[in-house]
């Protein structure tokens, strides 16, 4: 079951095995970076709780598409999707999430985002993709940059981290900038790192 | 009711719900309301709106008129985001001669009042359409800050027009005492409108099913 085909990960569908990956995601570091924030321990009822709110938000019309992301290896190490999908203007709010620390750094982050650019861009016909992080978070400023996405706005102290109020940094990418899949895999070189990792390039 | 300088915020009903009919599907509507579709609002879809703004736990619809009862339009503050003390602030003038007077603006002041001095939050965030240069010198002269542009953000008339975003933080806001008195607003002097037509009304035992 895979729906988009990358060098370091595949993209594809939530199944019940997510439930436990939720779990652990959701109580360590990780959320921290992904929600702007927004963590602190939570029970394996409440993840059900919250997974049984999305497949009910499916049916009462929103209109976001999530993939699990799926490393080489095998090990399911996060999600990303498009929260917030506006067909009427043709724009996507993008979320990402590695929970598994151990895959950090290693371009598996960055291998996803630009399937499911493409996918916003090729399949959904979206003209325009936008995504959000926080100021402390440079690690995602830079892959979102190298990918092809501008800043646009600072929304001052727009959350709390620890104590501190921090930015939010808005990013957009219009569809006549995006560069494509295959000018990217090259240019940042992402078949050797999947090759240094995974013993193979292909996808 | 909370008594401002040149408006006063009142309950989104009476008078407030027989205008939004028509509020509702004009221009002011959508340059306030960027990414809503540009679709017709029935009567029904008017009423779901009213309704479902007043079961929002985390946002209100609130008229605002003049000093004389005369309704201008409304005020929305939604999204409220609990953990940072955040909402997204709306203004929208339903009756368009009081467009960029200072009744308009007192009535964003007045929501910006009650949601800093009364509900307590840390920031608010609001956004115009790249043209809409009333809205853009209003939240100037409110007090927020420019803080960037989503490019080609919402789609207009057969384009895509950029949506400038505006932020206010908590101890930027001087106050409203403060801020009407730096700003000396002044009434506009424009003649209060002639209280609308009430819609067919039972006489009698309302609320009873026929025989």
């Amino acid at each position: 079951m895979t729906v988009l085909h990358g060098l370091l990960v595949d993209l594809v569908p939530s199944t019940a095995e997510f439930g436990e990956k939720m779990y652990q995601f959701w109580n360590n570091e990780s959320r921290m970076w992904a929600t702007m924030g927004d963590y602190g321990p939570i029970s394996r009822a409440q993840i059900e709780r919250i997974r049984e709110e999305r497949a009910q938000a499916v049916e009462r019309g929103y209109t976001g598409v999530h993939f699990m992301m799926r490393a080489r290896d095998g090990q399911i190490i996060g999600n990303i999707g498009l929260n917030w999908v506006d067909y009427y203007n043709r724009v996507a709010y993008l979320g990402s999430w590695i929970g598994e620390p151990d895959y950090w750094s290693g371009g598996h982050g960055t291998d996803a985002l630009l399937l499911l650019v493409e996918y916003g861009l090729s399949w959904l016909d979206l003209r325009r993709l936008a995504l959000s992080t926080m100021g402390p978070n440079v690690r995602a400023q830079r892959n979102v940059e190298k990918v092809g996405f501008r800043l646009e706005a600072r929304e001052r102290q727009a959350t709390l981290v620890n104590g501190a109020w921090v930015d939010a940094l808005t990013y957009g990418m219009l569809r006549e900038e995006w560069r494509g899949r295959d000018v990217l895999v090259e240019e940042l070189d992402l078949r050797a790192r999947a090759e240094q990792r995974y013993g193979t390039g292909d996808e | 009711m909370i008594e401002g300088k040149l408006v006063d915020l009142v309950p989104f009903e009476d008078d407030f719900a027989t205008y939004f009919e028509q509020w509702m599907n004009e221009e002011s509507w959508f340059r306030a309301r960027v990414w809503e579709r540009r679709e017709p609002h029935p009567e029904d879809a008017v009423k779901k709106f009213i309704e479902k703004m007043e079961k929002n736990e985390h946002g209100a619809l609130i008229g605002f008129q003049t000093k004389d009862g005369d309704p201008i339009g409304g005020v929305i503050w939604d999204h409220e985001w609990t953990r940072v003390r955040k909402v997204d602030a709306i203004l929208f003038v339903g009756d368009m001669r009081y467009e960029g007077t200072d009744e308009a603006l007192d009535g964003l002041l007045m929501l910006l009042r009650y949601v800093f001095e009364t509900r307590g939050v840390h920031r608010v965030d609001a956004a115009a359409l790249a043209f809409d240069e009333v809205r853009i010198e209003f939240y100037h002269r409110a007090g927020f800050s420019h803080e960037g542009t989503l490019r080609q953000h919402v789609r207009w008339d057969g384009d895509y027009v950029d949506l400038e975003l505006f932020g206010l933080l908590e101890d930027e806001w001087p106050g409203y005492e403060q801020i009407t008195a730096q700003l000396d607003l002044q009434p506009s002097g424009i003649e209060p409108k002639p209280k609308p037509e009430k819609k067919d009304e039972k006489k009698n035992g309302s609320g009873q099913q026929p025989g």
